[in-house]
């Protein structure tokens, strides 16, 4: 009896860090508000018109969620063969997996660079193409919004891959062998039955890279363009160089905003094509 | 030869150095109900899915009516198949999981919606078309998985403890319904269980398979009756199993002796080859050991009941006997039944041509 009663008691402390980090977090997000809708003269929309009223601004939201959603998309493609012949290859695919992973073994700014050593205007595929004579001068393959596009597909590739393998490995393997014996071949068998089943971990896929490259920062400073901003970029450098909070913060406000409604729409194309599998 | 035959000769199985399955020979006859019985790891299943083409043998070949299976992709070869947990697809519903088959023949849509009636009719799940897989119950499940296997109409119809996840009174519900089914396709069923009253109730021949060897193949009947061994014996109902010796054989009889007491049993209960004066085991089902009746069988003393379990029309009377404990079992509603109970000394006795003498090898 005291022991039951005095357990939870004691075990009551262990919450104590995770309440701290949620008062950080709800604090600064209250902060983010307060300076958002805070002006001189109490509550204001005046930051949010700094942003919304200039042409030059529609351009950086319209390219953040072009280059959000081409990389959640070509991550998605890139990352389904992969994941697919992981899970084909169980002998290999703890070794395979490691090698997927491996980009995030190295530091952001190092894999950055990395990129620019291949794709830079003297790098190894420009020179390899000038050698071989297929190009002339070099191909603008960095510096620009493909430059972007590239380093945040390599990046965020891994979370596709894992998030589509781990949908796949629930797949249960007899559904394969009830497919053959009704008599499809494998790609039959994949399109009518692996492919529907394992939507669900692509869409997964696409949302965490969707939501990741909405907000990238270090990739499109290093490897994109000067005059080619995305949000995240824009809010860096309005707390770094302006140390305009206000506007930073409603520019952070707008990006979630933009953000929750590219999740939705995701959200309304995975009810639309994955079937209701309720096992 | 009718449609539906499969011909297993000289099967071997290895999965890397564990042997699974040893020279299996067996012909299943077409438009037969044939179950493959045996404990968990004698090989039923991996028979099953060789002749599913899941597998391919190690050794020796499987023909169906007449047409070698070797390196035939199961997807050519002309079974369905049941699985032991169902396989239904998920994402589908049960019109598009009956559908399945005929969707990748290609199929008219008119011609499959008549078929997919048609086979939801037979298990009876008309109406069910636009359910959804999670919404069925166990039953309904295992109805639909064979309604999707037979959809495509197979000569052959494998299905690998399809029942097994169900409870006891549901199972029975199924196992005539199978049967029926059976009956009116005239498919060949050949059907995978470690369950011998259901391979009993079910087949037309039963396989008995042990350690990767078929055991015996016969008739319910003639395995009940006449088992080909003391594996059979003891895996197919229950036995009593005395240890004896060879005293004498002649060209009518057999003469054991079980401890000080002799009895002389037809030699056409004698399995194997007898040497005299070697060890043998000799076999009888509890219903052949009578109570209080006049002694007249080959084998008769007398014995105390030291349980007694009455169970609805019959009655088991577990005897301790000078050759050791042995089964009875009696029908509860005649006077010999309703006298006895536990404690009380009965006489004993077994007819001479119910005993099986299985000859040490």
């Amino acid at each position: 009896m005291r022991g039951a009663t005095s357990a939870p008691q004691s075990l009551g402390w262990l919450l104590l860090p995770a309440l701290l980090v949620l008062a950080l977090f709800l604090g600064s997000v209250a902060l983010l508000f307060f300076h958002a809708f805070w002006g001189k003269d109490g509550f204001s929309l005046v930051y949010f018109r700094q942003i919304l009223d200039r042409a030059d601004y529609h351009e950086v939201f319209l390219r953040t969620v072009s280059i959000a959603s081409i990389v959640s998309i070509a991550a998605a493609v890139l990352a389904y063969p992969i994941a697919w012949l992981l899970w084909r290859l169980p002998r290999w695919r703890n070794l395979l997996l490691v090698i997927v992973l491996v980009p995030w073994l190295v530091s952001l700014v190092v894999r950055t660079y990395g990129w620019l050593v291949i794709l830079g205007p003297k790098g190894f595929l420009n020179e390899t193409l000038k050698w071989a004579g297929v190009i002339q001068s070099p191909l603008p393959l960095i510096f620009n919004d493909l430059g972007v596009v590239i380093g945040l597909t390599h990046v965020l590739m891994p979370f596709a891959v894992i998030s589509t393998l781990s949908v796949l490995l629930q797949i249960d393997n007899r559904l394969e062998e009830a497919s053959e014996s009704l008599g499809a071949g494998g790609f039959e068998t994949w399109r009518r039955v692996v492919l529907p089943l394992s939507l669900p971990g692509v869409f997964t896929g696409l949302s965490i890279t969707f939501l990741t490259s909405m907000g990238a920062i270090v990739t499109p400073i290093l490897l994109g363009g000067i005059r080619q901003k995305m949000a995240g970029t824009q809010i860096y450098q309005e707390v770094v160089y302006n140390f305009n909070m206000s506007k930073a913060s409603a520019w952070a406000i707008c990006l979630l905003l933009l953000s929750a409604l590219g999740l939705a729409l995701l959200r309304a194309a995975e009810a639309a094509l994955v079937p209701k599998a309720d096992r | 030869m009718s449609r539906g035959t499969i011909s297993i000769a000289g099967i071997g199985k290895e999965f890397g150095t564990t042997t699974v399955l040893d020279g299996v020979d067996l012909t299943i006859a077409g438009g037969s109900f044939v179950t493959l019985l045996g404990p968990s790891g004698c090989g039923k299943t991996t028979l099953l899915r060789l002749i599913a083409g899941f597998l391919e043998p190690s050794r020796g070949t499987i023909a169906i009516d007449g047409a070698p299976m070797g390196g035939v992709p199961p997807r050519r070869r002309p079974l369905g198949m049941v699985f032991q947990n169902l396989a239904l697809f998920p994402h589908l519903d049960v019109f598009e999981n009956v559908a399945y088959g005929m969707r990748i023949r290609g199929m008219a849509a008119a011609v499959i919606s008549g078929r997919v009636s048609k086979f939801l009719a037979l298990v009876g799940l008309a109406g069910f078309e636009r359910r959804r897989i999670g919404q069925l119950s166990g039953g309904q499940k295992q109805r639909v998985a064979l309604a999707r296997s037979l959809a495509l109409e197979p000569a052959i119809l494998l299905l690998d403890e399809p029942l097994s996840a169900l409870d006891l009174q549901l199972r029975r519900q199924l196992q005539v319904e199978l049967k029926s089914i059976q009956r009116q396709l005239a498919t060949t069923f050949v059907f995978v269980t470690h369950d011998q009253e259901e391979a009993t109730m079910l087949s037309d021949t039963i396989v008995v398979m042990n350690g990767g060897r078929v055991q015996q193949v016969g008739t319910p009947g003639e395995i009940y009756r006449r088992p080909a061994s003391p594996f059979v014996a003891r895996f197919v109902g229950d036995i009593n199993m005395l240890d004896g010796r060879i005293s004498a054989v002649d060209s009518t009889a057999v003469a054991v002796s079980l401890g000080g007491t002799k009895i002389s049993v037809p030699r056409s209960t004698l399995v194997g080859t007898p040497g005299i004066g070697a060890a043998c085991q000799i076999a009888c089902r509890p219903e052949a050991v009578r109570l209080g009746h006049a002694a007249d069988g080959a084998l008769s003393l007398d014995a105390r009941i030291s349980a007694l379990h009455r169970l609805g029309p019959t009655v088991k009377a577990v005897l301790d006997t000078p050759l050791g404990p042995l089964t009875a079992l009696s029908m509860a509603d005649t006077p010999q039944g309703a006298e006895l109970a536990e404690g009380k000394t009965v006489r004993l006795s077994v007819p001479s041509d119910s005993f099986t003498v299985f000859a040490s090898t």
